[in-house]
């Protein structure tokens, strides 16, 4: 009897384990509001009058939707493009908010939610005409007053107050004086201050407009969808996939082929080659090693463009040895690029300094610095001339981690310097606590004294000098600051004349560089594999993920 | 009975208490943190200020503590600072697929290694024996991620093939849902089946050698009778104690697992958290991890007396 009682209990027990787990909490994002063609097939078997695509190479066949299967090497951590900034939320947001403006592959803006627009003669008010007839995903229809709501919830002036936006800061859109609803399709911007990146910065994901309605519904956007862009949010299903589905009343819903994108987490490498392989999924992305392993494959081909990131070494300084410039600018003598280039990207990236050669005619080249041409010998005297020989050499603790590339980088220069008597100490950090380090970087508290990081240039040297350079940039974190610096970053600022902005960031190029407190090393592609069955796909530095015109061919 | 079930439920409480404690201290202690992590490189002092305000984080510790433990008593587990959701119901959703899968690679890993483990004790030093040692062998020492890629590349490479992507449940496609949790499950329970196997061989060897054996062989009772009624289920005390805390580190979540092929279980939940440093995520899972290793612990001990009449807990 007992016997029996103890095994009842016992499956009592599991049972009751496991009908604590399987209750229906099935956290099915609540998406869009609009009930229809979730589903796609109806979709594309009954188009409604204007979505007919008539792309020729379209079969009209009812057969499955075409959906693109997309393998995501990480999580994202919502929608929200007013305050979400890491990566695999960055690829979904285009696809479900647009901004006023777009740029192209030569960085030359167009019109996307804004038909025209027109900057007043002072520079202080821009006038955007809005396209008529766009409705957000929620079948509310885009207007001014829309666009009013969504730059005074990044400014923090709506009833939600601060949303942490990083758009709100000065160089974004913290010069925005008033707003002001011309007409239903017009807007106007009026600003305090003369600023150049306006444009530039309408284009970014903090410029995108957001539905009210939707806001006002759910709070934030991390899980709801209140934008206008090709494709609704369908379902999140967190640590597995994203999708999203083909909006039907898209403004330009003739030109979007696909009828969904569904964001797979693969998280492992191999696991996302086999997939690629296989035809599991039709894009990804995988490190320089595996890129050419994948370019070998029949199905598979690989789409890159060059980025304006760039692999860096920031020195601390607030350590004393590296306060003497002529140490700082013997280890950048004796960096040798493209050794680094070969060995951790092969081949694939460009020697670079801080403002890398892919933002254009913003980046001096890099053959005018010296410093920037390996010479070891050099180095080797100056570092003598300092006191150290093989006897008393410099050892240097250097933070690395985040990317593979960061820790690669950081051995290999570490072997570069090793004749100019300077050792690298380094180690490698888990994710947070190399964020946490970076914050402390340029005090004693940090604990290192140099660190192998991978920033983001942009496209304007606003971001890319602005942020990372001036005294209070918020990236500007290794402790260089220059009164000369300072002043000439507000001086482009304020001014609309490319010309003249080019030659002022052109001197605080000469003066950074020559600083070498930060020291570029290379600037490397980014690839996405494609199988041969995605077409249309063209993706550049301003905009990487649009889907607007692909289409799969099988 | 009754009364040793209730004793050990309340000593649970002192233990679920010690690792809240514990686990609290060290999300606080870890460098890093999650205002850091949201903001990146963009982060104002001020901007911290207002995120640790809206999260609570610039109260006192002990405060956030009692604030914490006073909730989930109530079982209200707090708001996933990363994502806002309500984290039980989260974690709950989680626990269904790192259950299925702990359950499959359960069974898969005693189908395989109790049959083996009790051929081999019986045909000790054969061909057999030494074939299953090797096998529990590889079980035990080949790293279960290292299986994962092989296998992943090997049948990608040699049959086109890739499990299918994405998540179902069982409830709602039993098949495609099989077909997704299958593959884990077969080298997870491989992997496990080791040890399992190697305990089975050990302690059947040791009951057989005993004279209790002798004797009902010697009673004239048939081969299969000695082995199955008598030998096997004193040899299983063992077995069962470590099959116990397969399952309970199965349950955790096999974060290796779901990370490579995907699945949205709980290890995958925790391991996202830990990254985010979204402490009120991290310290739900991990009560709730200590919480089921606490029960499956219980439900072994209560199996005992199933097992072996002479164990009472009267």
């Amino acid at each position: 009897m007992k016997k029996l009682l103890s095994l009842m209990l016992a499956v009592m027990m599991i049972a009751s384990v496991l009908a604590g787990c399987g209750k229906t909490t099935t956290t099915e994002p609540e998406a869009s509001t609009a009930p229809e063609a979730s589903t796609a097939p109806e979709a594309s078997t009954a188009p409604e009058a204007s979505t007919a695509p008539e792309a020729s190479t379209e079969p009209e066949a009812p057969a499955e939707p075409m959906i693109l299967r997309w393998g995501a090497d990480s999580e994202p951590t919502g929608f929200d493009p007013h305050t979400v900034s890491e990566e695999a939320s960055l690829r979904v947001i285009p696809q479900l908010y647009e901004t006023l403006l777009g740029q192209d592959e030569n960085l030359n803006y167009y019109g996307e939610l804004a038909e025209s627009w027109e900057v007043a003669p002072d520079g202080l008010s821009y006038t955007i005409k809005l396209r008529e007839g766009v409705k957000f995903h929620s079948g509310n229809e885009m207007d001014a007053e829309a666009v009013k709501y969504s730059f005074e919830r990044v400014l923090g002036r709506t009833e939600a107050g601060d949303i942490g936006a990083f758009g709100s800061k000065a160089t974004y859109f913290g010069n925005i004086d008033t707003i002001e609803v011309v007409d239903k399709y017009t807007v106007k911007f009026n600003l305090t201050t003369v600023t150049s990146v306006f444009l530039s910065n309408l284009c970014s994901n903090y410029g995108a407009i957001v539905d009210p309605a939707v806001v006002k519904e759910n709070g934030d956007l991390m899980r709801a969808d209140g934008g206008t862009g090709p494709f609704k949010l369908d379902e999140w299903m967190p640590n597995n996939y994203v999708s999203v589905v083909k909006f039907e009343e898209y403004w330009d819903a003739d030109r979007v082929k696909l009828d969904g994108i569904t964001y797979y987490l693969v998280g492992d490498e191999a696991a996302r080659l086999a997939a690629l392989r296989t035809g599991e999924v039709h894009i990804s992305t995988l490190s320089a090693s595996n890129v050419q392993a994948a370019a070998k494959e029949e199905n598979l081909t690989v789409a890159s463009y060059q980025t304006s990131n760039y692999i860096a070494i920031g020195l601390n300084a607030s350590t004393p040895a590296l306060q003497d410039k002529n140490v700082r600018q013997a280890i950048c003598y004796a960096i040798d690029r493209q050794n680094v280039i070969d060995i951790v990207f092969s081949g694939e990236a460009i020697p670079t300094h801080i403002i890398p050669p892919s933002t254009g005619h913003w980046s001096v080249p890099l053959e005018k610095y010296d410093l920037y041409t390996t010479n070891v010998e050099k180095a080797k005297q100056m570092m003598e001339a300092a006191g150290y020989n093989e006897n008393n050499r410099l050892t240097l603790k250097v933070a690395a981690g985040l990317l593979d590339s960061i820790r690669q980088t950081a051995v290999v220069v570490d072997q570069q310097l090793d004749p100019i008597y300077v050792d690298f100490e380094i180690v490698n950090l888990e994710s947070g606590e190399y964020v946490d380090v970076w914050y402390k970087m340029g005090t004693p508290e940090a604990g290192f004294d140099a660190m192998v990081v991978q920033d983001g240039s942009g496209t304007d040297p606003n971001r890319g000098i602005g942020m990372f350079f001036t005294t209070d940039g918020s990236a500007s974190v290794f402790g260089f600051s220059n009164a000369r610096v300072d002043e000439l970053c507000e001086l482009a600022l304020a001014t609309a004349d490319e010309p003249t902005r080019e030659a002022y960031y052109n001197e605080c190029q000469d003066i950074i560089i020559d600083d070498a407190g930060k020291i570029g090393v290379a600037s490397p592609m980014a690839y996405f594999v494609i199988s041969k069955d995605l077409q249309g796909f063209v993706p550049t530095l301003a905009d990487s993920s649009n889907y607007r015109d692909a289409w799969l061919e099988n | 009975m009754r009364n040793y079930i209730i004793r050990r439920i309340i000593q649970l409480l002192p233990v679920l208490f010690g690792i809240s404690v514990l686990i609290f201290a060290v999300m606080k202690m870890i460098p890093g943190d999650v205002i850091s992590g949201i903001l990146g490189i963009e982060a104002t002092e001020e901007l911290r200020h207002q995120l640790e305000v809206k999260f609570g984080l610039d109260r006192p510790y002990i405060v956030q503590y009692l604030d914490w433990i006073s909730g989930v008593f109530i079982g209200d587990f707090g708001e996933s600072i990363r994502t806002g959701n309500p984290i039980l119901p989260d974690i709950m959703q989680r626990m269904r697929v790192t259950a299925e899968l702990a359950i499959l690679s359960a069974v898969i890993s005693w189908i395989i290694a109790i049959p083996l483990g009790i051929v081999a004790a019986v045909k000790r030093n054969t061909w057999v024996d030494r074939f299953v040692r090797v096998f529990a062998l590889l079980g035990v020492s080949v790293p279960g991620f290292a299986t994962c890629i092989c296998v992943i590349l090997a049948l990608s490479l040699m049959f086109n093939y890739y499990s299918p992507l994405g998540f179902v449940f069982f409830v709602d496609d039993p098949m495609l849902n099989l077909e997704m949790i299958i593959l884990p499950a077969l080298i997870n329970g491989f992997s496990i089946s080791g040890s399992v196997m190697r305990m089975t061989r050990s302690s059947m060897l040791e009951v057989l050698r005993q004279d209790f054996i002798k004797t009902v062989r010697a009673k004239g009772a048939s081969e299969k009778v000695a082995i199955f009624k008598h030998a096997f289920r004193n040899a299983m005390i063992p077995v069962v104690t470590l099959i116990g805390m397969q399952i309970g580190s199965l349950l955790g979540g096999g974060v290796i697992m779901e990370q490579i092929f995907s699945l949205p279980g709980l290890g995958q939940l925790a391991v996202t958290a830990i990254n985010q440093r979204d402490y009120p995520v991290v310290q739900g899972c991990t009560l709730v991890i200590a919480f089921i290793f606490v029960i499956v612990n219980l439900i072994t001990d209560l199996l005992y007396a199933f097992i072996d009449p002479r164990i009472s807990y009267n």
